[in-house]
Order: structure tokens, then C-alpha cells, then sequence
């Protein structure tokens, strides 16, 4: 469904992304692992169509990225993005204006559960609210593709909960879910695939169960495996 | 592109609506200072009121200018690009935001101007100082070293080509802002690279219509043509910097 | 739940599931929660939780009626065979302990019979 042939992408002398071919199927969820600057995001920032490659492709179902992916590609970044003034409503607002497959109820229901007012400034939220908001609005999208960037970031634990079974609703066979995090605890249940990228290049995708099946490894014990001895 | 433009006018409303304010006091002070006959608020609401009327389109300008910078160079712009629109409405939102604002900007102070000079001349026997000094000012302007025709006509003929003339400025600026954001990023001297590109595009411009116009013999037709000059480079240095934009950018 | 992440999560379910059938917490015929639910149940990929329904047909503790979903065997002699199954593993388990600890199995009777509640 969604794939990069090859992808490079170069800021200035630092090669973020190293020829990486990657294909991402419908019906799994993946999760994106690697140490800061390993090139994740930017992998994802491609796929969202907000940065172009230097060189390779990003396809998704098999045409490159461009403005109808962006209509069925639903992404979230790291860092808060929002316009300053906005509110929780103007943020659902913006995002029903441009975005046909956003459901205002299901925009609703998942700010009753992350306990989000619409009346809120998105100015004075805190960094947990914010990230709550950012995936409420995210997910109230009926879209084939989510990718999201460190979902789990500045959420205490309770929320975590909320935010797992909000992703999980969303996963069924007919889309894919991309999710970075550092805390790859918080995925080891509802990922079933996982990518992992180091230094611009990808390592390897596992299937989950199979990797626990065969090698009795998680996918931390996996990842302390591939990593452990680069970083001091 | 209607929901793009109200975006954008939302970026930016805040500061026309303090314009709006600071000249609906300008204008008070000048009917009281007309009707009560005190010529020093008369005088100075007078000056307030022509330094708005020039300072609101540049502001106006300017900030559309900022705006697209912290589009393309902050994360608020991935609210802007991961939204399915093709940099083409994505500029064009702007640029015709950015038009309009100027156009009507310039269309109200000029009006506003217009009705106060009326009602300055209406009590000019009174205060026939200042309305000398206005005289005087107005048939001083000159555009391409040639004397304006102070009537409505004149006045607005010149009206029209300073406002398209500062709409291509404000074009180029995006212009060079994008190659800034696109092409130049990160490389050394981006910032005066790109600034030094708008001053000799403006440059260069500037120079062509100049060139354009230097046979009209009418000073309203060479001021309506040189306008409509603008407005055509206007329209190219869009299509160039969308061109970019969608080939190019990362935000 | 919390799983072990270096173990397979469709065996934990399926353990957990297959306690919540021989403790009668989930009466044979019951119906059982779509795959969909019983991911969101317990916090797990949609597709583990299909393995796990896999699996669980596979033993002949559930079956699936098309369009209908998923029920719980109304076999009881196959839930009987179930508990005797883990009762076993329990068991073993208890002994393989014991055996490290160089206790016989006599010897582990005494313990069982002399553990005070």
C-alpha cells in the first residue's frame, strides 16, 4: 500500500535517509524503531508528502505520494503544529474543511475520552494535552494510512491506555498504521510488524509473534540487540 | 481555495483589525478637530491619517510576507502542506488573499481620503492654511518625473498603479522567501542571497516597465498601464514560485 | 493484561481464555467477543487476536458459525479434557521445580499436603 523504492534523502552533507526500500502491507500495524536522527521521521515526512526526496520514490498504491495520498494518508508529527490561535474547535474545524474522511463524532468521542474541552486554547495546553490532541484530531480521520510520530510522548500512563485502544480501533485489514515511538514497550502488544532504522538505513522488518515463536524476543530484546552496541 | 484564502485572512486578521482601529480614532479626531476648528488635532490626525494610509498597505504587505516565512520555515507549516492542496492553491490563497487585502485597503483609504479632503475644502474658507499645504503637497507628486492630474481620475489611476506596483513587490518577496525556504536552504548567505535576488528582480522589473512606458504620452494611461504591468509580473512571479514550490520544497 | 513481550501474546490470550472456559467464566455456547473486540479487550493486534481464535478452533474449544461469530465449545467433555490438560501442565511444572531443587516426588507430595493455605 505504501512503499519507498530506494529513498534518499540528503540535508546538506547528512544523509537522513540511505536508499531505503520499504513496503508497508495493508492490515498490520508497524512500528517504527531507532535511535534519535536514525531517519524515521523523515521517512515519514516523505510518505506525508511535506518532504521531498533527494532521490528514490515514495508510492503509495503504486503512484507517487502527491495530493490525493495526502487525502488518505493521515499523519502526525513529534512536534505541535498547530496555528496559535486555534482552539480544540478550530482545530476539528480546520481539519473538517480540508479533510473528507474527518468525522466530527468521532472527534468528539475521542476528546471526551482524552478529556479535552473544544472551548481549550491550544496555546495553553500542556505537552500532554497537546499530544492528546494531536491524535484525537489525527484519528477522528477515516483515512488508509496513519503514521504517527511518537504517540506515546509526554502521555502519562493512564492516557497510554486510551491511546492504544484508540489506535487499535482504527487498525483492520484494510489499513496500515505506522507508529514511531521510543517507548517500545507501549507497542510490543498492538504492533505486529517492526522496522527497524539506524543511521538513515534500514535494518530489518520482523513479524512479531514469529520473532517471539522462534527466538523467544521481544521486540525491546530485538532492539537492545540491533543498537546495544553502537550507542555508549 | 475559498477555505485556503480564510485561513490566511485568519493568519492576518488581527493586525487589519488594529489598522481598522487606530484609523477610526485618526478619523474621529479629524471631524472633531474640523468641526470644533482645533487646528493642531486637525493637523496632526491629518498627518496620522496620510501615514496610515501609506503604513496600512505596507503592513499589510509585510506581514503577509512574515506569514509565508513561518510557513515555510516553521512547524505551523505542516498544517498548511500535509492538507490536499497543490502549492499552486496553496500560494495562490495567498497571493490573492494578500491582493485583495492591499486592493481594499488601498480602495478604502482612498475613499476615506477623498471624503475628508471634500469635507477639509467644504470648510476651506476657514482653514485655508492647511488646505494650501495640501495643495501644495499634491500638486508637488510626481510619478516617472511627470506631474500628476490632481482630479479623482488622476488620483486614482495613481492609487491603482501604486498598490499593483507594492502587490509585485510583495510577490517578489514571496518569490525570494520561497527560493530562501526551497533552493537555498541551509547553504551559507541564504538569507542575503535571497534578499539581494528580490532587490534585482525588483530591479529588473522596475526597469522593463519603465522601458514599457516611456512613450505614453497620457500621465493616466502611462499610470493605469504601468499598474496593469505590475499586476502581469505579478501573475508570472506566482506561476514561477508555485513551480518551486510544488518541485522543490520541504517543510 | 500484562503480557511477556518475549513470549508469543496469542499464547497468553489463549491461555488466559482457555482459564476463563474451564473456570466457567465463559459457559460453553457463550458467545466470545468478535476478533476485533477481543483486540481491544486486551490491548492487542487485530491480527494476534485472530491467531488466537485460529488457535483456539484448532483445540476445539470454539467454534465459528459463518456470519454468526465465535462460540465457546458446548462439548464439556472437551473443556473437561481442557482443565485435566492444565491441571497436568500445573503439575509438571510444580515437579520440574522440585526436581531442580533436588526434591523427590515423594517427598513433594509432603509439601503439597502440608502447604497451609
Amino acid at each position: 500500500m505504501l512503499e519507498s523504492k530506494e529513498i534518499t534523502k540528503a540535508f546538506g552533507s547528512k544523509t537522513a535517509v540511505d536508499h531505503i526500500s520499504l513496503s508497508l502491507e495493508k492490515g498490520h500495524v508497524y512500528a517504527m524503531l531507532g535511535p534519535n536522527g536514525s531517519g524515521k521521521t523523515t521517512w515519514m515526512k516523505m510518505a506525508a508528502g511535506l518532504i521531498k526526496p533527494t532521490s528514490g520514490q515514495m508510492l503509495f498504491e503504486g503512484q507517487p505520494v502527491n495530493i490525493d495520498s495526502r487525502r488518505k494518508i493521515a499523519y502526525m508529527s513529534t512536534e505541535p503544529f498547530f496555528y496559535a490561535w486555534m482552539t480544540v474547535k478550530d482545530v476539528g474545524a480546520y481539519y473538517a474543511d480540508f479533510f473528507d474522511d474527518f468525522s466530527w463524532d468521532g472527534y468528539h468521542a475521542m476528546l471526551r475520552q482524552m478529556e479535552l474541552e473544544e472551548s481549550m486554547k491550544t496555546k495553553t495546553l500542556s505537552s500532554g494535552m497537546m499530544a492528546k490532541l494531536k491524535i484525537a484530531v489525527t484519528m477522528a480521520r477515516d483515512a488508509k494510512i496513519y503514521m504517527l510520530d511518537e504517540p506515546f510522548n509526554g502521555i502519562d500512563l493512564l492516557a497510554r491506555d486510551n491511546i492504544r485502544r484508540c489506535i487499535l480501533e482504527h487498525a483492520d485489514e484494510n489499513k496500515v498504521l505506522l507508529l514511531s515511538s521510543h517507548l517500545v514497550e507501549e507497542m510490543e502488544a498492538i504492533a505486529d510488524k517492526a522496522v527497524f532504522i539506524h543511521q538513515g538505513k534500514l535494518m530489518e522488518v520482523d513479524d512479531l509473534e514469529e520473532m517471539r515463536v522462534e527466538r523467544g524476543a521481544s521486540m525491546a530484546d530485538r532492539y537492545r540487540e540491533i543498537y546495544g552496541h553502537t550507542e555508549e | 481555495m475559498l477555505k485556503l484564502m480564510k485561513y490566511e485572512f485568519r493568519k492576518t486578521w488581527f493586525t487589519k483589525l488594529i489598522l481598522l482601529g487606530i484609523t477610526a480614532v485618526a478619523e474621529i479626531a479629524f471631524l472633531i478637530g474640523l468641526y470644533l476648528e482645533k487646528e493642531t488635532t486637525l493637523g496632526l490626525s491629518v498627518l496620522l491619517l496620510v501615514f496610515l494610509a501609506l503604513g496600512g498597505v505596507l503592513v499589510i504587505g509585510l506581514e503577509s510576507v512574515v506569514t509565508l516565512h513561518r510557513d515555510l520555515n516553521t512547524k505551523q507549516g505542516y498544517m498548511l502542506f500535509m492538507t490536499p492542496n497543490t502549492s499552486y492553491s496553496v500560494l495562490g490563497a495567498k497571493v490573492l488573499e494578500c491582493s485583495l487585502s492591499i486592493l481594499i485597503g488601498g480602495a478604502f483609504y482612498f475613499a476615506l481620503g477623498s471624503l475628508d479632503l471634500t469635507l477639509l475644502f467644504a470648510k476651506s474658507g476657514e482653514l485655508n492654511r492647511l488646505w494650501e499645504i495640501i495643495q501644495d503637497f499634491l500638486s508637488r507628486m510626481t510619478f516617472a518625473n511627470r506631474a500628476l492630474i490632481i482630479d479623482m481620475e488622476g488620483m486614482a489611476s495613481f492609487v491603482f498603479c501604486l498598490l499593483a506596483g507594492w502587490i509585485l513587490t510583495v510577490i517578489t518577496a514571496y518569490f525570494a522567501v520561497v527560493i530562501s525556504a526551497a533552493l537555498l536552504n541551509g547553504k551559507r548567505f541564504n538569507g542575503l542571497l535571497s534578499f539581494v535576488l528580490f532587490l534585482a528582480l525588483s530591479w529588473f522589473i522596475g526597469w522593463v516597465a519603465r522601458i514599457a512606458t516611456a512613450s505614453i504620452p497620457s500621465i493616466n494611461v502611462l499610470l493605469l498601464v504601468d499598474g496593469a504591468i505590475s499586476l502581469a509580473f505579478t501573475a508570472v512571479m506566482y506561476v514561477i514560485t508555485a513551480i518551486i514550490m510544488e518541485r522543490k520544497l520541504s517543510v | 493484561m500484562q503480557f511477556n513481550p518475549s513470549l508469543p501474546i496469542w499464547t497468553q490470550v489463549l491461555e488466559a481464555l482457555e482459564i476463563d472456559i474451564v473456570t466457567g467464566k465463559r459457559q460453553p455456547g457463550e458467545k466470545l467477543p468478535g476478533g476485533r473486540e477481543l483486540a481491544l479487550q486486551f490491548s492487542i493486534n487485530p491480527n494476534t487476536a485472530a491467531r488466537v481464535y485460529q488457535e483456539l478452533e484448532k483445540k476445539g474449544l470454539c467454534s465459528t458459525r459463518r456470519g454468526m461469530g465465535t462460540y465457546v465449545t458446548e462439548d464439556t467433555a472437551r473443556i473437561f479434557a481442557l482443565r485435566e490438560e492444565i491441571a497436568g501442565q500445573a503439575v509438571c511444572q510444580f515437579l520440574d521445580t522440585m526436581e531442580l531443587l533436588g526434591i523427590s516426588r515423594h517427598e513433594a507430595a509432603q509439601w503439597l499436603l502440608k502447604k497451609e493455605d
